[in-house]
């Protein structure tokens, strides 16, 4: 196991030096251009040549790059050229609302999806199956960013329940002042997966309870209740692990949206404003971060498998 | 819907309602976060709007126009030559964090964004330097009451450049303190200072008990950056928030009509237009010029796409702005009169012109929609255009090519105004020294007579005369059609009815030191 996970790490290298050099080499070729962005309309022609220069955009793309990831594996991210800060710092404060915004996402997504998989799966054909497996696909079929204004509408406008948008009470931070303003992004992010969750623990519940272990478990006079949630229900999940660890991918890039719609200052928003002003800095240290988040997140998923399933081994 | 209500059960039994604060406070919904709170580096409306009311200059606009007043100087006088100009300063006047006001710190912010050798030069970019100073040869301290700034050229409107945001007065101590980050630490002379700035979340002011023009009524500002449109309204109809910008045409009316709301307007100093390449067939012809203009019809474009967020432009001078005239050719929609003045140009209709549109940008309005009915109209008198978007970053490169390398022969841009004169428009868009890239000429529009008056209108100082001449000028201009003007955009908020006296500035920053909240 130890052996799979150091080989896993090392594979990251190179990922991450392509994810780097692709990341660079799109935003540098692309048009546009980060000094006449960051000056305005009003700038001059020799003032802008001279930030061009400050900023090193005058130098060849090679060098330009080995530059940046020298100063990456140095710990020195630079600094954004549109916000005027350094850009580590910021991307962590940044990560760190998307996360908890997609961790609480997963949670509702992953609770409530399972949950409706396994009532859909054990009253195959009922109501119940039916009306959860509608509101599945219609849950699979919302655009989250119009979910995200209806629900504002709903639950902040005419019932007056949640707050609208952003992150904290004015001029307050901490998670519990937070907790109030997750629930509306947190529930639009999740809808999707948890339908998509959910559709999955169905099937592969249905396909696991037909199998010969779980007949022998009835035929032993075990209760339904300890039939499903210890025998079935462990196998079932394999699949479901897979696709939960899929949507983790959609939770932190699905974010973007959410985070517009309810103005989250997450990672996502940073990175959309960073694109659209050229922020090269900004944007080149995000996008490395997430990507490094995203491999990792995709080990752990593995290496879960192999708990879940004695069958599976790394070895 | 089922789970989100067991959500909101479980949160509401765990947590009372905040406590009401006693001090009052107003939240500003912005369009997007601030980027810097510098004011020497300012770009955007939504970073200016929550920086401004920390700072003064040395001269202020008036409240709700763009006449002057004395700020930070008390009086100034011009030199014969039009020079020199001697600024008394205010005395007693400390920054935020007590720092004394004085000449050594004008000239300390002015050249810390103009002299490339001064030690804080490397503090910030600049990218209103050269436009509000780019004719500043030197600043001199006479004495610590008095400062004096000397030009390398008589410039009529240098008065007006010290009323602008790039010429606010920040502590040079915070500035030495703070580096590259006096972007985050701001600190000024005027009536609110900084607490501070969660980003992404908010940017918060007090009020400043110590202000020389007197302390506010307000004790708090909240600046939350929430970018989309409708969820800055709905924030507003909430009760969340007291006061947002960008308000969606179509919920204008709707917000007028709100009992707890009030919507405050204001044409500002904005020009939306159409320029065309001048050196380039085919609009190389004054009379496909004209045939352009008349062909759109522009108030349809005010009245449908825009909804009254616009008043329709017959000048390319903002009628807020002192001289302007609408005694100019008229070009009202007339597409009969388009098509004669095509048919005698010869303008040969198995062409097809790129219209260079951008997806987005500031003062831009509706730019794609309001190109479509742009292409229709032209369509239907023969002139086949092709809309080609461009992401506004890219956009700005291109347009501004120099001559000989640009191949643009028709495009939109919008342009706001600065320093509330004349020159600030006319001179800066359709003189022929102005072409890209020495200026916003991009149109390459050059007519020798209106060159002279421009020029002339910038060096002397006798203000009905520089009327007189910026009036003939504006009538030779809109003569040659070298842009098509479609509106001036109206500055739109909407805030809470308890809130009272605001007033838009036409500079578009907004100025909560006189109003109160009932």
């Amino acid at each position: 196991m130890l052996n799979y996970i150091l080989k896993r790490l090392l594979a990251l290298i190179p990922v991450l030096i392509g994810v780097s050099i692709l990341v660079f080499l799109i935003l540098h070729l692309s048009p546009g251009d980060p000094a006449q962005i960051m000056l305005g309309t009003k700038a001059t022609q020799q003032s802008l040549d001279a930030l061009r220069e400050q900023l090193g955009l005058d130098l060849p793309l090679h060098q330009q790059y080995f530059q940046w990831i020298t100063n990456v594996l140095k710990g020195d991210w630079g600094r954004s050229i549109q916000l005027k800060r350094e850009v580590l710092p910021l991307v962590l404060t940044r990560f760190k609302a998307t996360a908890t915004l997609a961790v609480f996402a997963g949670i509702i997504a992953i609770t409530f999806g399972v949950l409706a998989g396994i009532v859909s799966a054990t009253k195959q054909y009922s109501l119940w199956d039916r009306l959860l497996m509608f509101l599945a696909l219609v849950g699979f079929c919302l655009p989250v960013f119009w979910l995200g204004l209806i629900l504002q509408v709903i639950f902040g406008l005419k019932l007056n329940w949640l707050p609208v948008s952003g992150m904290y009470p004015p001029g307050q931070t901490g998670l519990g002042n937070m907790l109030k303003f997750l629930i509306l992004p947190g529930f639009s992010l999740a809808t999707a997966s948890m339908a998509e969750i959910a559709r999955m623990t169905r099937s592969s519940m249905l396909e696991v309870i037909r199998q010969d272990y779980i007949r022998t478990a009835r035929a032993k006079g075990l209760p339904e209740r300890v039939v499903i949630y210890s025998h079935a229900l462990r196998n079932a999940l394999i699949p479901v692990i897979t696709v939960v660890g899929m949507q983790i991918g959609f939770l932190l890039s699905g974010a973007v949206l959410v985070e517009i719609v309810f103005g989250w200052p997450g990672i996502g928003t940073l990175m959309v404003n960073g694109i659209l002003a050229r922020d090269f800095p900004l944007v080149q240290g995000t996008i490395l971060f997430v990507a490094t988040t995203y491999v990792f997140v995709n080990l752990i998923v593995d290496i879960v498998y192999a708990f879940l399933d004695p069958r599976i081994s790394y070895n | 819907m089922l789970v989100l209500g067991l959500m909101v059960l479980a949160v509401a039994g765990c947590g009372g309602e905040e406590q009401a604060l006693e001090d009052t406070q107003i939240i500003i919904g912005l369009q997007a976060e601030p980027t810097t709170l510098d004011p020497a580096q300012l770009t955007d409306y939504n970073s200016s709007r929550a920086a401004m009311e920390m700072y003064d200059s040395l001269i202020r606009f008036k409240d709700g126009s763009t006449e002057l007043e004395p700020g930070l100087a008390t009086e100034w006088e011009i030199s014969d030559d039009g020079l020199e100009y001697t600024f008394k300063l205010r005395q007693g006047v400390k920054f935020h964090d007590g720092t004394p006001f004085d000449a050594d710190a004008v000239k300390f912010n002015i050249d810390r964004q103009i002299d490339p050798e001064h030690p804080y030069h490397d503090t910030g970019e600049f990218g209103y330097a050269d436009f509000t100073f780019g004719m500043v040869e030197e600043v001199v301290v006479v004495d610590a009451e008095t400062v004096k700034i000397i030009l390398n050229e008589p410039f009529a409107p240098f008065l007006g450049n010290m009323a602008m945001n790039s010429a606010s007065m920040v502590s040079p101590e915070a500035i030495k303190e703070y580096g590259k980050d006096i972007s985050q630490n701001p600190v000024g002379t005027g009536p609110f200072k900084f607490v501070s700035w969660n980003p992404g979340v908010e940017v918060i002011l007090e009020k400043n008990e110590d202000c020389w023009r007197g302390a506010p009524n307000v004790d708090r500002l909240i600046f939350r950056p929430i970018v989309e449109d409708q969820t800055r309204l709905t924030e507003l109809e909430a009760g969340n928030i007291d006061f947002i910008v960008g308000i969606p045409p179509d919920d204008l009316e709707r917000l007028k009509d709100d009992a707890d709301l009030q919507v405050v307007e204001q044409p500002g100093m904005h020009t939306w237009y159409v320029a065309l390449n001048c050196q380039r067939p085919p609009f190389n012809d004054v009379r496909v010029r004209q045939a352009v203009n008349y062909a759109i019809n522009k108030e349809a474009i005010v009245d449908n796409i825009l909804k009254g967020t616009g008043v329709l432009a017959k000048n390319i001078l903002p009628p807020v702005i002192w001289s302007y005239t609408d005694d100019v050719q008229d070009y009202s929609y007339n597409p009969e009169k388009a098509r004669e003045l095509l048919k005698e140009a010869g303008y040969d209709e198995s062409m097809t012109i790129d219209f260079y549109v951008p997806k987005s940008g500031s003062g831009m309005q509706q730019p794609v929609t309001m190109a479509t009915a742009i292409q229709s109209d032209l369509e239907a008198v023969g002139i086949k255009t092709n809309i080609q978007q461009l992401e506004w970053g890219t956009y700005l490169d291109k347009m501004f090519q120099p001559v000989d390398k640009s191949d643009v022969l028709m495009h939109e841009l919008s342009w706001l105004g600065d320093n509330g004169d004349p020159d600030n428009f006319l001179y800066i868009l359709l003189s022929g020294e102005q072409w890209p890239t020495n200026g916003f000429n991009e149109g390459f529009y050059k007519n020798p007579e209106v060159d002279k008056l421009l020029k002339e209108a910038r060096i002397i100082s006798d203000q009905d005369k520089r009327v007189e001449l910026y009036q003939q000028a504006q009538k030779l201009i809109m003569a040659d059609s070298p842009l098509v003007v479609v509106d001036h955009e109206t500055q739109i908020v909407a805030m809470k009815k308890k809130i009272k006296g605001f007033e838009l500035h036409p500079t578009g920053v907004f100025r909560f030191d006189k109003v109160s909240i009932e």
